[in-house]
């Protein structure tokens, strides 16, 4: 494994972006029209989501965005914003058309070209022509911020190779000292090698994590990953022992992934204690950003929570928000799940026209050829 | 904030980059120097300093070289460096606020312990050096608006905080200004070499600092559109020895945007030789302090001016806290100081002092509560219920509301249903929002809440929100309470209208 490239130590950036980022909302309600301000928030915003669970950030980003509708209504900023608030969240048809608003308004090209790659990467739209927009961005100088949104195509158009290389390249060449980056590259490192890869390795997997978590000990979304390895590893102590620090997150994984330890474990209260969290954690994302966590409540209702038919609408709702070869695979899981399989077969036969040119589908649990899926087939290995 | 966020690669970790420099003769006693550097700008009430990068202020003896369109300033070779290098936070029992410690390697090779905020400092036994390491009122004071037209504006950094490093030491001591009594002054963030070696790129340093906006108002003038960012690049070079080979492009840089700040009252006040001469001046990047002169609130560039002038400076230029370096900047590059430009505003937040450690102690950060509910019924619907200021019979924790007189600074006595009062201000009211301020019955001072309904979607979103100083009892009540009157209200209005689906 590669000498990691040194960072501010986690518990102090992520002191400083939690008041950095009250410090902004402040500076807002006191000059809300003073540019750039919003756009900071959006950024820390973001931060605290992504690395720290905190999902109330959302929250706030929608009322960010609805205080600058009221208070410049028409401003290129404003659609800006918007845009990338809808994006974050998943509303990306919503998201499209504020882009396209912002463009009109003249909001500045390098930005409104960023973000619309951003939004036809996470739908799966023309991803050959954003490979070639990401290789180029990613070609010129100090763009190092490109390195990885093009590891993480590479990774999902089953080019693992160039991806970790890319991955690598951006850990080498890293010019700053702040540890959000650094943990975000090993947590797309650990994806690559415990999710994506055509054969997983979960011990080198396992690895990315830690040290995601070693240069952010808050960062849920790792532990929580990190987690799943134990526990299929049987080291449910190790599992439980990463999770509990982070309770306090809102993020409903936590809570689930304990739910699974506890059932490993064997003592039923504390399972039922954390399952109805979770549950209720999930709902309430749910019910507020419901295309934002589809995904995330489908896995959870395919496992734990014990709801295929919820699980299934919810794939089937992310499917169409974004019909990307995951979601593919997520929903073919789901309906094997209720033993559609006339359903199971139509996603088969719609991933295969969409996806089938890419190097992924042939790892992909959707690619068997003519082998019509059956009620024996196992979801789980999705 | 001589260049807040000064480049794409600073807005990684703003603890590293570098805001303002300072150098002053100590008000408290004037055979003493004093060095300063601020880093984070914005830095929220907690902030700490990195623990992976040095901090270092750095100065070099300098002479003057050439005067008039041929003014240079030639630094020497030897450097005086005082280096900083912070810990990782140590815990504190019961859930206190964790403490900070550092080291300052001092230009003797000397080193002193360090533990950030103390007010006191740490000085060495025989008194030469005393430091102060901490969060601070930002003293910056910037008042304009420069992209476009410019024009003057509010402080833009009012209430701002920024982390801060201050040396003062015994000037004869250390700088020996006998042999030579002019200096320039650096301030940069520089990696820490990794034991064992991290085996890739390493940047030689993250920012570096030496006169006020050499980044966001020289080098990337918002005034010339269309041109590459080069602050980055800038950043990247060797303070005291920029690299020959890209010195032509900074050079033709820096000239277009001296033209262009010479432009912007459409009177040429700079000849083509004059401006080759101050950009050669400016590219040498340091803070000119000659200890041996008095530096003043006025003294501000003023070795630079007169020398570009033709004649002998006459004060010991530097820069001090309460200097208005920016109007006094933009005064000389645009006019020339033919005519005093004055921004928005006169003063910063708050002033500097003449004792140690001479940055006034922090803004206190005001606190801020906000929630919402999306709404399945339109913001006209939801106003005409949640609207009036006196009416809060929407409120399933408030048992009466009483209406003292009408409108702007109307008064409504709140009783609750478990027999508090509360006594609030109408302060602004919109079209679909008002504001108030709290009279009694929260334990704070200077709270102003807002209550407004703004559509979203085919419905409507309300949101509440406070921004607040604790007063009278700890933050964690006040906002427990807060919340859970925002929270029920809100709930209360979700089972009136429905939610958004």
């Amino acid at each position: 494994m590669l000498q990691l490239p040194p960072a501010t130590d986690g518990q102090i950036a992520t002191i400083n972006l939690f008041s950095a980022r009250d410090q902004s909302w402040n500076r807002f309600w006191r000059m809300p029209q003073r540019s750039g301000t919003a756009e900071l928030i959006i950024e820390q915003e973001q931060f605290a989501a992504q690395f720290c669970g905190d999902l109330e950030a959302f929250d706030r980003m929608e009322t960010l965005v609805c205080e600058l509708a009221a208070l410049e209504p028409e401003a290129a900023p404003t659609f800006l914003i918007a845009a990338q608030v809808a994006c974050a969240t998943h509303r990306f048809s919503e998201a499209r058309s504020s882009l396209q608003q912002a463009v009109a308004k003249g909001a500045a090209a390098d930005a409104t070209d960023r973000l619309a790659l951003a939004i036809d990467q996470a739908t799966g739209e023309n991803l050959h022509r954003v490979l070639a927009a990401r290789r180029e961005r990613a070609a010129q100088p100090g763009s190092w911020g490109e390195l990885i949104p093009l590891g993480a195509l590479l990774a999902d158009l089953g080019e693992f190779d160039e991806a970790e290389r890319i991955y690598h390249q951006a850990l080498q060449e890293y010019p700053d000292l702040s540890p959000f980056a650094l943990a975000w590259l090993c947590f797309q490192l650990g994806m690559l090698w415990g999710e994506t890869a055509s054969e997983a390795d979960p011990e080198r997997a396992a690895r990315w994590y830690r040290s995601a978590i070693d240069y952010l000990p808050g960062y849920v979304k790792a532990r929580v990953h990190l987690a799943e390895i134990l526990l299929d590893a049987q080291r449910h102590a190790e599992a439980r022992a990463l999770l509990e620090p982070v309770i306090q997150s809102v993020d409903p994984e936590v809570p689930w992934r304990l739910a699974d330890e506890a059932a490993c474990s064997g003592d039923s209260a504390r399972e039922a204690q954390y399952l109805h969290t979770a549950h209720q954690g999930f709902e309430t994302l749910l019910s507020k950003h419901l295309l934002a966590f589809a995904d995330h409540g489908a896995a959870f209702y395919t496992g734990s929570g014990g709801d295929p038919v919820r699980a299934f609408d919810l794939a089937k709702l992310n499917l169409a928000n974004r019909p990307t070869l995951r979601a593919f695979e997520q929903a073919y899981a789901a309906a094997l799940n209720v033993d559609d399989i006339p359903a199971a077969i139509r996603l088969q036969e719609d991933a295969r026209a969409r996806w089938e040119s890419i190097k992924a589908f042939q790892f992909s649990s959707l690619s068997a050829v003519g082998s019509a899926p059956t009620g024996q087939d196992n979801p789980s290995a999705v | 904030m001589s260049d807040h966020i000064d480049g794409p690669r600073s807005i990684g970790d703003p603890s590293i980059d570098l805001t303002d420099l300072f150098a002053f003769t100590s008000p408290e006693n004037p055979a003493r120097t004093v060095f300063a550097a601020d880093v984070f700008p914005s830095a929220g009430a907690n902030a700490m300093f990195s623990d992976a990068a040095y901090h270092a202020i750095v100065t070099r003896r300098v002479t003057v070289a050439g005067t008039g369109d041929q003014a240079k300033f030639q630094p020497g070779d030897q450097e005086i460096r005082f280096s900083f290098q912070f810990d990782r936070l140590q815990a504190q029992p019961g859930g206190a606020k964790p403490i900070q410690s550092g080291t300052c390697t001092l230009p003797d090779g000397q080193k002193l312990k360090l533990v950030c905020n103390d007010e006191k400092g740490a000085s060495t036994p025989d008194g030469t050096f005393r430091v102060f390491v901490g969060l601070r009122s930002d003293p910056f004071l910037l008042a304009w608006i420069v992209a476009g037209k410019m024009r003057p504006f509010q402080n833009l950094l009012e209430h701002d905080n920024v982390l801060c490093i201050a040396i003062d030491f015994d000037t004869q001591k250390v700088l020996q200004p006998d042999k030579g009594s002019l200096f320039g002054v650096i301030a940069e963030t520089t990696p820490i070499p990794k034991t064992g070696g991290f085996v890739g790129h390493s940047v030689p340093r993250y920012d570096w600092v030496g006169r006020p906006e050499q980044t966001n108002m020289r080098l990337n003038n918002p005034g010339l559109t269309g041109s590459e960012d080069v602050r980055d690049l800038w950043n990247q070079q060797t303070p005291f020895a920029i690299s020959p080979k890209l010195m032509p492009v900074f050079r033709q840089r820096m000239v277009e945007s001296l033209k262009n700040w010479d432009m912007r009252d459409d009177k040429a006040d700079w000849s083509a030789a004059q401006l080759e001469a101050s950009a050669t001046v400016l590219l040498d990047d340091f803070m000119l302090i000659d200890v041996a002169k008095p530096t003043t609130d006025e003294s501000f560039l003023e070795i630079e001016k007169s020398t570009l002038n033709g004649r002998p400076y006459e004060t010991g230029g530097g820069r001090t806290i309460n200097a208005n370096d920016i109007d006094m900047l933009l005064t000389w590059m645009v006019n020339r100081d033919r005519e005093a430009l004055h921004g928005g505003a006169a003063s910063a937040t708050q002033p500097g002092s003449n004792t140690f450690p001479y940055f006034a102690p922090p803004n206190t950060q005001l606190q801020s509560l906000m929630q919402s509910v999306d709404l399945a019924a339109s913001p006209e619907q939801v106003w005409a219920v949640v609207g009036v200021f006196g009416d809060l019979s929407w409120h399933p924790l408030v048992a009466d509301v009483s209406l003292a007189g009408s409108g702007p600074m109307q008064l409504r006595t709140i009783e609750t249903v478990d027999g508090k009062q509360i006594i609030e201000r109408l302060t602004a009211e919109e079209s679909s929002a008002y504001t108030y301020a709290n009279v009694s019955g929260l334990g704070v001072s200077d709270y102003s809440g807002t209550l407004s309904v703004r559509p979203k979607g085919s419905g409507s979103t309300v949101l509440w929100r406070a921004q607040y100083l604790p007063d009278g009892q700890p933050d964690i009540i006040v906002k427990s309470i807060l919340g859970a009157l925002f929270k029920s209200g809100l709930e209360s209005l979700k089972a009136r209208f429905g939610a958004a689906k």
